[in-house]
């Protein structure tokens, strides 16, 4: 099965990037016996106009660090288990014969949109008088002059004319070309910003009505396709924009209201099914305050715990059965819509506070993916030349310098740092691990190793090392694997007995 | 099957250092060293044997000891591995000479000067021990498998 993924707007990029840090960490969406979802492939598509957007460019940078880190570990074997476990590809990947030509990356060229102001867009000087007054009735001037290269700047009404441009992109045709029977799509966007409230539905529109669109195949399989979708409601606030108020924190609540309404005469009513599955999530709490950026220098905001427990929405809807998605006579289901509640109302969370069914998702895999970044920072390079690294194939000293080790420690794990950093200095802060603890035994907020004889249990490199040994000792399975395999799945194996002997249950 | 090999010639190698020991015409230790008297009583006493016995048992046990009791990922340097070697050198001659001193004693005879200088060829022969076990059962360690020079 494949998992469209279309990630809209600057909340997109960001839920997409917690996404990436859960599929790191071993996160596969499950089905409801509760076994890993086979066979499946997860193809994100980022669809922002604003190209400079920090959070999109960090995003597409991890996407890029996750796929070469997979592709080493596993090839194009898309059942996996262990860190890095979900499969992540572009269109550009899967695409087979085709007359299309696309770039091999995972963002949507939006070009006749980037690289226009809205009023040459619509082609407003063309316009009759009439037409023009109508148009200035429905669109502000700043809207109007707005360079759309920086993106909508909140303005939905700009997006949802200039993103209809999206079917017409070699990109849709692409889609539509792949896309078979038993995949799936779904959107992330937020409801209260330009970008994300204005493409989620047209893109559903646009997919729902393949039939009517020229140059596009599959079109059953797409006006029948499972869609799911996350509406991230408002959870953030700006500070710094006294004097420009295009985009302004107050309006947020309004921007929502109305798109619900929308949403729920077109997409998400009782007996629309349009969309399947909806996730709402937001919060009251507020994070703390964003700089006020509608573009122009970049848009860079801290993670933030909504787009953890957003990014948990696709791998949840990837495992519902299809008997739930479906009629009898094959069509799509009416939508279901599903909300989310944190088990303690705490400002600042840890595992403890989140529900049982996130935490058994979540808590082994994030904490065993910490437990590697500490290891491989802290402890790999001590012991290579020993124990397991000299079993075959052996993890030699060049390692380190490996453009797989770079690209997994120097970057990926740079920026799972800084997420985690970002999260925990947010509101509400998210402490999962305490910052800058390297002591293994008390680095997981809220729980305690086991107790022993005397004292407690330890938790430290020479305790992964020895568990690696063993496991490396008889291993038969690593001798037509790649080293960087060995390393990452012999880890894995051990975190989990570490993991089990050693920490306190919390599940 | 490398690794049962290594063990097999390592008993076939110990075993047959015990047989030279016994020897009468050719005795390993005599190859190495010989004094007038001291030699003969050695032999006459049958000490020879039990010399290669407590030889073997020290190298073994302590070779066991390392990769087996120890087995530690803190243990697991090429350094530890020397330091046992050097405790297996040291503590080999040490019960040896323990061991002649109390049988010369028994007899009344007296070689302590010949005793100190033939434990210098314990050492060699426990160090030596100590290299074919450590070769014959490291494999099997968890964590020392690949001490000293990994494999």
């Amino acid at each position: 099965m494949r998992l469209f993924l279309f990630a809209i707007g600057g909340t997109g990029s960001r839920v997409l990037k917690s996404l990436l840090m859960l599929s790191a960490a071993g996160v596969r969406p499950l089905d409801e016996d509760g076994k890993p979802v086979k066979d499946l492939e997860i193809v994100p598509v980022i669809i922002d106009p604003h190209k400079a957007n920090e959070d999109l460019k960090r995003t597409e940078a991890m996407l890029i660090d996750y796929r070469e880190i997979r592709k080493k570990l596993y090839g194009t074997d898309p059942n996996a288990d262990g860190f890095f476990a979900n499969r992540i590809v572009t269109l550009r990947e899967i695409m087979s014969n085709s007359s299309v030509t696309l770039n091999d990356t995972f963002i949507f060229n939006l070009g006749a949109v980037e690289n226009a102001k809205f009023r040459e867009f619509i082609g407003y000087d063309t316009m009759n008088e009439a037409n023009q007054a109508l148009t200035s009735l429905l669109f502000a001037n700043y809207q109007l002059e707005n360079k759309m290269n920086i993106g909508f700047v909140g303005s939905p009404n700009i997006g949802s004319v200039a993103l209809n441009e999206i079917k017409d992109s070699n990109e849709f045709k692409a889609f539509s070309n792949i896309f078979r029977q038993g995949d799936r799509i779904f959107f992330i966007s937020s409801i209260f910003g330009g970008t994300g409230a204005a493409g989620f539905p047209i893109m559903v529109k646009n997919i729902r009505q393949a039939a009517n669109l020229e140059g596009i195949e599959n079109r059953d399989a797409l006006s029948r396709a499972p869609i799911g979708g996350l509406t991230v409601l408002p959870y953030f606030t700006l500070e710094g924009n006294k004097h420009d108020q295009r985009i302004a924190t107050s309006d947020f609540i309004v921007k929502t209201q109305s798109a619900l309404y929308y949403y729920k005469n077109t997409l998400t009513g009782d007996n629309d099914s349009n969309v399947n599955s909806i996730y709402y999530l937001g919060d009251k709490v507020r994070s703390k305050p964003y700089l006020y950026d509608p573009g122009e220098h970049g848009q860079r905001n801290n993670a933030h715990l909504i787009e953890l427990i957003g990014a948990l929405a696709p791998l949840n809807f990837a495992g519902v059965p299809d008997s739930k998605l479906f009629d009898a006579d094959g069509y799509p289901m009416p939508t279901t819509a599903y909300e989310y509640a944190l088990a303690k109302d705490d400002l600042t969370l840890n595992f403890l506070s989140l529900g049982h069914r996130t935490r058994e998702l979540i808590y082994e895999p994030m904490s065993k993916f910490h437990l590697l970044f500490l290891f491989l920072t802290t402890g790999l390079k001590d012991i290579i030349g020993q124990g397991f690294t000299e079993d075959e194939p052996k993890i030699k000293s060049d390692f380190l310098a490996s453009q797989f080790y770079r690209t997994l420690v120097d970057q990926f794990m740079l920026a799972y740092a800084q997420w985690l950093t970002e999260m925990h200095d947010n509101m509400r802060s998210v402490a999962l691990f305490r910052p800058g603890e390297i002591d293994m035994s008390h680095v997981i907020e809220g729980v305690n190793v086991k107790k022993a004889l005397f004292g407690h249990k330890k938790v430290d490199n020479d305790v992964f090392k020895s568990e690696m040994n063993k496991l490396s000792k008889d291993a038969t399975i690593y001798s037509d694997r790649t080293v960087e395999f060995k390393l990452l799945d012999l880890f894995n194996k051990a975190a989990h007995k570490v993991f089990t002997e050693r920490y306190e249950n919390i599940n | 099957m490398k690794h049962i090999g290594f063990l097999i010639t390592g008993i076939v190698v110990t075993v047959l250092f015990f047989i030279l020991s016994c020897g009468f015409d050719y005795n390993i230790y005599e190859w190495m060293y010989t004094s007038q008297g001291f030699s003969d009583s050695m032999m006459n006493l049958n000490v020879y044997p039990v010399i290669a016995a407590i030889t073997i048992i020290v190298a073994w046990g302590g070779a066991a000891i390392y990769y087996y009791a120890i087995n530690s990922v803190k243990f697991d340097r090429w350094y530890h591995w020397l330091a046992v070697m050097a405790a297996v050198a040291v503590l080999s001659p040490v019960i040896c000479y323990l061991y002649n001193d109390s049988v010369f004693s028994d007899s009344g005879l007296a070689y302590a000067g010949q005793a100190m200088r033939f434990e210098m060829v314990t050492v060699l022969f426990a160090a030596v021990l100590f290299i074919i076990a450590s070769y014959s059962i490291r494999w099997w360690s968890s964590n020392c498998r690949h001490t000293p020079i990994p494999q």
